[in-house]
């Protein structure tokens, strides 16, 4: 039986919703805006995504981001799913595990800053240039909390029985693995190498300590714009992003329903 | 393919299952370490180095930097940074709560109203700050309607002021509030609520003796992570706050550009990162006293 | 110098000299030269071998070129004609601040080949033996400067900097908005105008303008002066919307903000889109300053460095960048190409303008006090 939720629990619910989602909606609308400073609606205009086009920068960070964002995402998605594996079947003390599982988190409530800070100290001090390889690599630190944490939480939660039956059957560790866990698995991972892209995509905080010469990622330029400018290639490129990120989750949940196949074992 | 590498490999990785372990764990490990951990060392070893002129540092070890930190002008800082969190995280509760109760409540849209409040998440968080300084500046749109509909004389500063930091700070973690205490919500069972119903016990007396306790681990795990992300907090009060507005976040990274003490930086850095281990610790206690009484 | 190299070569010349840090300070503080010194004795204990020699022949022309400079703060095509005429590919990054090019300079980003700083950064870097020795063989153009840009009081004999663009600090103002123009610094006091005025995001700057509204130098080090300029800066920021440097030009335009601390040629940039802009030199005196071209000791690419500052010398490209900036050229064959090109101060101004010099050891003072008004 179902109870009727309070009229004022809807009314603030609803609020909420718009609170959250109004603001971004207007920056999409207004950046078609035929307007260079007004707030009100004038025309329709595609001016701003043409002005984008025309400012190297803008390009140039998109495709860093992108760059940095690939090979931090599937090197950050290996070593993680690596170590959840490592945590979840790991034959170690039960006190050793539960620290390790504890520390995994670590890094994901770690201030930004705290974490750009003590990286531009560490290749400070060994001396590593900073650029796109030192952007990468704080990337990677950050991203494989996340995708170890994901995939933990779906090994956690797997059933064990198939591989079981699998080895029952006369397949070795190796092939059960491939054929009956890295299935099952697959969704985890790109779940957490989805939430790691973004991560990286998005960051700011992070890249703005780490960053050196020509390293400007995406983030970095659109910050410069976001003080800076007061027109609306500001919305185009705000949108442009939107897009990008809903792309890819929309590709990274099609890529999930389709599994790799599972064959025959044995 | 049964060849023998294989079954060698194997029979070796059989006799000795810690090195499997290890060599899973290695990379990752290894990365953390290096990059993760190692920093976090160096960062302590130059807290309590003293300061180069030109910034930088030399040799030596003193405390100053720290004994600094507990100046009034940086306690300060840090009280008005703690300020803000609490804050934030009581109006994304007030908020958040009455979102995750409707979502659970909610049936066959279920899915579409988890699907929405998960999307701001997704979301950059450099846009949605810009979005909110689109919307709130002088000659932005909600000063634009305040004007039209006869509510203001003239523009309403709204940006560049604490209410502003304050709205982003909701803006950006409220999504953060709602899931954990949709979650422990969904696991409510109704015959509970159907129990206390046949009993006597009226709406409001209903929701507070059961729904409210049964709801605490989600309810204190949404306050962890709104609390702590504000407590760091670097961008919001920096973009929405006009430069005026210092939190912690902000004082480590002018060390670090404007003025140049790596150091005293690093001190702060420290007193940061031990507060909000400090709050995580506080948290999962009363998290999973809060679960064990339910 | 890089933090981690001054660990172990400072203790090494601590221990070696036997001073005490304090008289270490004192000395380094007092003498400008004795300092150079030190720096290149603590750069030859440096581990770093990859670094080549500072006076080493330039090679040949490298094809590619990082340059780091203030942000609206170059012409349009300056940086397209450079490429298209010597083949070189030029990576073009921006800074809003002295303090963000010595932050990034002194973190060890080494990437940079060309960077903008004002006068008194150059002092600290070449403090700090972050620069690299100019070739004038490869500066035919060198010639085209005024004689009093030849020489300057920041580097001295001119052999590491080349003159890039001058200019003055002021404020600027809405001449439809603000009834009358503001005199001084004490504009920012005025409650008419609340929350439409901004200062610069910049401690030298801000802490400068006040201690010269109460008359003292804006190189003052003397504790009762700046606690003086931060008590007067804490009541302007009640009235002030926000702190912010060049992106001011933005909200003037559209009038988000009426009154703002900028400098002549960023007025002049946006009195492109806002004719309603003028600029005022505040009547308690402000700040003269200067940029240069330098080129960082870790630069990948200095032939091409030095291409691009004997570019830079041609009056044609110089005459451009000051008519796209507003600012003050040093290039006397350029100021005869302009229109109107920003004269020189008059006498009467000159006195009341002053030149930023490194703080040394009064940075931390100065630190503090910024502290204090960003957190009041």
């Amino acid at each position: 039986m179902r109870r009727a939720v309070p009229g004022w629990v809807l009314g603030v619910a609803g609020a909420v919703y718009a609170f959250l989602h109004l603001p971004v909606l207007i920056i999409v609308v207004f950046s078609f805006n035929d307007s260079k400073f007004s707030a009100d609606w004038v025309g329709f205009t595609l001016e701003w995504y043409r002005r984008l086009f025309e400012r190297p920068d803008l390009l140039r960070g998109l495709r860093l981001s992108l760059l940095v964002g690939g090979i931090s995402t599937v090197v950050a998605a290996v070593f993680g799913t690596l170590l959840a594996l490592a945590l979840s079947r790991g034959r170690r003390r039960r006190g050793a595990r539960s620290l390790a599982e504890g520390l995994l988190y670590v890094p994901v409530v770690t201030p930004e800053v705290v974490v750009g800070v003590s990286l531009l100290m560490v290749f400070a001090v060994a001396g590593i240039p900073l650029g796109i390889g030192s952007i990468t690599i704080a990337h990677i630190a950050f991203n494989i909390s996340f995708v170890a944490i994901v995939v933990l939480a779906r090994l956690e939660g797997m059933d064990r029985t198939l591989e079981e039956a699998a080895m029952v059957l006369g397949a070795d560790e190796l092939t059960a693995f491939r054929r009956i866990t890295v299935p099952q698995l697959w969704p985890a991972i790109l779940a957490g190498g989805l939430l790691a892209f973004t991560m990286s995509f998005d960051d700011y905080v992070i890249t703005s300590f780490v960053a050196g010469a020509g390293s400007s990622t995406l983030p970095i330029v659109v910050y410069g714009m976001v003080r800076r400018t007061v027109e609306p290639s500001v919305n185009a490129i705000s949108t442009l992003i939107l897009v990008v990120t809903a792309v890819l989750i929309f590709v990274a949940d099609r890529l999930a329903q389709a599994r790799p196949p599972a064959g025959r074992v044995g | 393919m049964t060849g023998s590498p294989r079954r060698v490999l194997l029979e070796w990785l059989h006799r000795r299952p810690g090195i499997g372990t290890g060599v899973l764990a290695a990379p990752a490990g290894l990365w953390l370490v290096a990059f993760f951990l190692v920093p976090l060392l160096v960062m302590a070893a130059y807290s309590w180095m003293p300061r180069g002129i030109y910034g930088g540092v030399e040799a030596g070890i003193t405390a100053e930097h720290y004994r600094r930190f507990f100046e009034p002008l940086y306690l300060r800082i840090l009280g008005r940074t703690l300020l803000w969190a609490v804050g934030a995280t009581a109006i994304c509760l007030a908020l958040g709560y009455p979102v995750a109760y409707a979502i659970a409540r909610s049936g066959r849209w279920r899915r579409w109203l988890l699907f929405l409040v998960i999307l701001p998440f997704w979301t950059s968080f450099l846009v949605r700050t810009f979005a909110l300084i689109f919307l709130l500046r002088d000659t932005g749109l909600l000063n634009g309607w305040l004007l039209r509909l006869g509510l203001a004389a003239e523009p309403v500063p709204l940006l560049y002021t604490p209410f502003a930091v304050m709205v982003g700070l909701v803006h950006g973690y409220l999504p953060l509030m709602v899931l954990p205490i949709y979650a422990s919500l969904e696991k409510l069972d109704p015959a509970l609520l159907e129990a206390a119903e046949v009993l006597g016990a009226r709406p409001w007396a209903r929701f507070r003796r059961v729904v409210l306790p049964l709801s605490r681990p989600g309810v204190i795990a949404g306050c962890l992570l709104v609390f702590v992300p504000s407590l760091g907090a670097y961008l919001t009060p920096d973009l929405l706050g006009g430069a005026k507005q210092v939190m912690v976040g902000n004082l480590v990274q002018s060390q670090f550009a404007t003025a140049r003490n790596w150091p005293f930086g690093a001190a702060v850095s420290f007193v940061l990162m031990a507060l909000v281990l400090v709050a995580v610790l506080v948290f999962l206690r009363a998290r999973d006293r809060a679960g064990a009484e339910g | 110098m890089r933090p981690a190299d001054g660990l172990p070569a400072l203790a090494r010349a601590l221990s070696h000299g036997r001073i005490s840090r304090r008289a270490f300070v004192r000395r380094a503080t007092a003498l400008g030269a004795g300092l150079s010194t030190i720096g290149t004795l603590l750069a030859a204990c440096r581990p770093r071998a990859d670094a080549p020699p500072p006076d080493a022949p330039l090679g040949p022309l490298e094809s590619r070129l990082n340059i780091y400079n203030w942000s609206d703060y170059i012409a349009d095509d300056t940086v397209r004609n450079f490429e298209r005429e010597f083949g070189v590919e030029v990576r073009y990054d921006t800074y809003e601040s002295n303090e963000d090019l010595l932050a990034r300079l002194q973190a060890g980003a080494t990437g940079y080949d060309l960077v903008v700083p004002t006068g008194y950064a150059i002092e600290v870097l070449r403090a700090t033996d972050l620069l690299a020795p100019l070739h004038r063989e490869h500066l035919p153009n060198w010639g085209n400067l005024a004689p009093l840009f030849q020489d300057s009081v920041f580097d001295p004999g001119s052999a590491y900097s080349v003159p890039w663009q001058w200019g003055t600090t002021g404020i600027a103002y809405r001449t439809d908005l603000v009834p009358e123009p503001p005199a001084g610094w004490g504009v920012f006091h005025d409650r008419r105008y609340a929350r439409r005025m901004t200062q610069m995001d910049d401690p030298r700057d801000v802490i400068g303008a006040w201690l010269r509204y109460r008359g003292h130098s804006i190189n003052s080090t003397d504790r009762p002066a700046l606690q003086s300029a931060r008590d007067d800066a804490l009541v302007a920021k009640r009235l002030l919307k926000a702190y912010v440097s060049a992106p001011v030009k933005a909200q003037l335009i559209v009038g988000d903000v009426w009154i703002a601390q900028l400098w002549n040629g960023d007025t002049v940039q946006a009195q492109a889109e806002q004719p309603a802009l003028a600029y005022v030199l505040p009547q308690e005196g402000s700040t003269i300053w200067a940029d240069y071209l330098v080129i960082p000791r870790s630069a990948p690419h200095k032939r091409a460095a030095h291409e691009f500052m004997n570019y830079a010398l041609r009056p044609e490209v110089a005459a451009a960048v000051s008519r796209f900036t507003g600012y003050g050229t040093p290039n006397v064959a350029a100021a005869g190409m302009l229109d109107r090109p920003v004269p020189y101060p008059t006498a009467g101004e000159l006195g009341r303008l002053e030149y930023q010099h490194d703080l040394g050891a009064a940075t931390a003072l100065w630190d503090q006090t910024w502290t204090e008004i960003k957190s009041g």
